[in-house]
């Protein structure tokens, strides 16, 4: 659960009164785990802002945001990343141009863990799973690893970037253990994981047990399997911050095209995994078809929050109408 | 003999300029930070390790202080330019402005006539309080004659090249590995795309900070062998080399290409010795030193411009395979 609690953001303090600009008015939104929420409106009504004060590129200066109940509104952008998957309008924003598809990837799956100056960037095990990936894009990334990210298309780039946003390498036990306890809304956090730690501990030394008495030639491999298993047991139950996808108007730099397609993978990758989103566009036509909850700003507030069924019936006439509204009131009201 | 002693003379100041131009490579390059504080690490470096030797500390321990002064500039200019905001170039600036006078102040300790001396050098013998890392190898021989231990002639030479190239390899070796680890990843991608690395979990501001102590380290151990080679340094003879290792980073890069990481280190080093060998083939054709200078300008615009140079000429041959086809 993403909660933004009366947030107020505004630019140019430091001008005078006429040059600040109010971009986000006292805002209040919940999104629920595994929403698709597609947000829309004009230039400066916000949208974009609300990503970034999300993600923590901007703090707000007023209000909070809580992760699961937990406040995250002080927390360094970097920090945040562990919880958030981005990608940008630009599509050179998102990826490293100068680097390969698979260093790229190899960052992103390191998002939350500490980079290690002694581990070698690469690793056998997460070129096989990033092939297996890859292929799921369609896009033949799968043949050109070693290729510089730099020398694709936009819409290439763009889908990289999604798939960058998607991944993310099994926490350590540390880290799993902390987060479940701050986010777990738990009161036995705590005793739950450290029971649970023990136990598959327990069944991996009995499997160790057994490798080393049995005969086999590649003992060594075999009890690294075991290991890997007993921490993606872990992972299952513990990993709880499940990434949060935030778009910001990804397709808005492709052509019609290959925005169909991106935004196609985008919607098969969000549901595949039941992911929690937030897609800014600027086509109302989009933000119809996409998601199972709207949200139209305007001038920093929010005018308009459907979901479900009533979303369904909305049409872009229907939109283009109420920004027409809403234009109309906020002249009436200078 | 006398080729022979050119060749040497190459190596021998080429050589510690691999160093420096490694050093101006991770920020110039990776991170994209045009970062001044190399002139003044690069005098730091060479003042410690001289004034630590001219005390008599062994050569080794005076070699590492060279290359933590240079760590500390390249965190200071770091913490500048990160956490105080100021921008890169004025950054590097500051830093530079305070090691002239820290480097003074140090130099000032090699003998007790009192602070603020303006250089700093020293002799070494067999059993002398003095050494450098060089000496330690040399093939001493008591000579007669003169009364006293001393090395035939080309032989201090070649171990002093061997220990350098010996040198020069190990932090090759080091900055290749360093960068291919997860870590090392990661500062490539603070310096390509900022947004991206935050965006993936990066402390963009260590990550930074982190190339810049360790480009700063190499500077300073490039002084420190400098110092060890010319067994004198002073503020005047110790400035320019920022334009040096610039230079050799363009010359190199022009020369031997930049089609991969282990390619581009390698050209970057080998673009020092191909800038001097240029040097040394000006001066003895005659060049007068105040044109020095000059030189290294013409120098770096050429560098600079080789990819024009390149492209025009693939240019000219496809247009003229194109008209052949036909």
């Amino acid at each position: 659960m993403l909660e933004l609690n009366h947030v107020t953001k505004r630019f140019n303090l430091t001008g005078t009164k006429e040059d600040t600009r109010v971009a986000l008015d006292n805002i209040s939104l919940q999104i629920k785990p595994g929403e698709f929420i597609t947000i829309i409106g004009g230039n400066g009504s916000g949208k974009s802002t609300t990503l970034n004060v999300v993600s923590g590129a901007l703090t707000p200066d007023q209000g909070t945001i809580t992760l699961n109940g937990v406040d995250i509104t002080k927390l360094k952008e970097f920090k945040r990343a562990a919880y958030f998957g981005r990608v940008f309008q630009d599509p050179m924003m998102g990826t490293s141009g100068d680097m390969s598809v698979i260093e790229n990837l190899e960052i992103a799956f390191l998002r939350g863990k500490t980079h290690s100056p002694i581990k070698w960037g690469f690793s056998k095990r997460n070129k096989e799973y990033f092939i297996k990936q890859l292929k799921r894009l369609d896009l033949g990334l799968e043949t050109r690893l070693n290729q510089k990210v730099g020398v694709m298309s936009g819409g290439q780039r763009q889908a990289l970037t999604l798939l960058m946003a998607t991944l993310r390498d099994r926490p350590s036990l540390k880290r799993m253990k902390k987060d479940y306890m701050t986010f777990s809304q738990n009161e036995n956090a705590k005793l739950e994981f450290e029971i649970a730690l023990q136990e598959e501990k327990n069944n991996f030394l009995i499997a160790k047990n057994e490798i080393l008495k049995s005969n086999a030639s590649n003992k060594k491999e075999l009890i690294r399997e075991e290991k890997e298993k007993m921490l993606d047991k872990m992972a299952k139950r513990f990993d709880i911050t499940k990434q949060i996808l935030l778009l910001d108007e990804h397709t808005a730099a492709l052509d019609p095209k290959t925005a169909r397609k991106v935004l196609e993978l985008t919607n098969k990758i969000v549901r595949e995994n039941n992911m929690t989103t937030l897609m800014v566009t600027h086509n109302m036509k989009d933000a119809l078809t996409y998601g199972d909850r709207l949200i139209m700003f305007h001038l920093g507030h929010i005018i308009l929050d459907v979901k479900g069924e009533e979303k369904k019936k909305l049409t872009p006439e229907d939109l283009l109408k109420m920004f027409e509204e809403a234009d109309l009131k906020a002249i009436e009201q200078n | 003999m006398a080729f022979l002693d050119i060749i040497l003379n190459i190596l021998s100041s080429g050589l510690p300029c691999c160093l420096l131009a490694l050093g101006i490579f991770l920020t110039y390059r990776l991170l994209d930070f045009a970062d001044l504080t190399a002139e003044g690490s690069f005098l730091i470096g060479a003042a410690i390790c001289g004034t630590l030797i001219c005390i008599g500390v062994n050569p080794f321990i005076a070699t590492i202080a060279s290359v933590l002064s240079g760590a500390i500039c390249g965190i200071i200019t770091g913490v500048l330019n990160r956490y105080l905001k100021i921008p890169k170039l004025l950054s590097g600036i500051i830093t530079l402005t305070a090691t002239a006078s820290i480097a003074l102040l140090i130099m000032g300790f090699a003998n007790n006539e009192g602070i603020f001396k303006p250089q700093v050098s020293f002799t070494i013998s067999y059993n002398g309080p003095q050494q450098t890392i060089y000496s330690l190898f040399f093939p001493w021989q008591y000579n007669e004659t003169v009364g006293m231990y001393i090395t035939p002639s080309p032989w201090g030479d070649i171990i002093k090249i061997i220990v350098m190239f010996v040198v020069v390899s190990l932090a090759m070796i080091a900055i290749y590995f360093f960068f291919g680890t997860q870590y090392g990843m990661a500062i490539r991608a603070t310096g390509m795309n900022e947004k991206m690395a935050k965006a993936q979990g990066i402390n963009t501001n260590i990550a930074t900070i982190t190339c810049i102590a360790i480009s700063n380290a190499l500077i300073g151990l490039a002084g420190a062998l400098y110092v060890q080679e010319a067994k004198a340094v002073s503020a005047i003879t110790a400035s320019g080399y920022l334009v040096i290792g610039l230079a050799s980073i363009l010359v190199g890069e022009a020369i031997f290409g930049k089609r991969s990481f282990k390619n581009w280190l390698i050209s970057v080093a080998l673009g020092s010795i191909v800038y001097f060998i240029i040097v040394t083939i000006a001066t003895r054709l005659g060049l007068p030193t105040e044109l020095k200078s000059l030189l290294y300008a013409i120098l770096i615009t050429l560098a600079l411009c080789i990819q024009l140079i390149k492209d025009f000429i693939t240019k000219h041959k496809n247009k003229r395979l194109g008209t052949k086809g036909d």
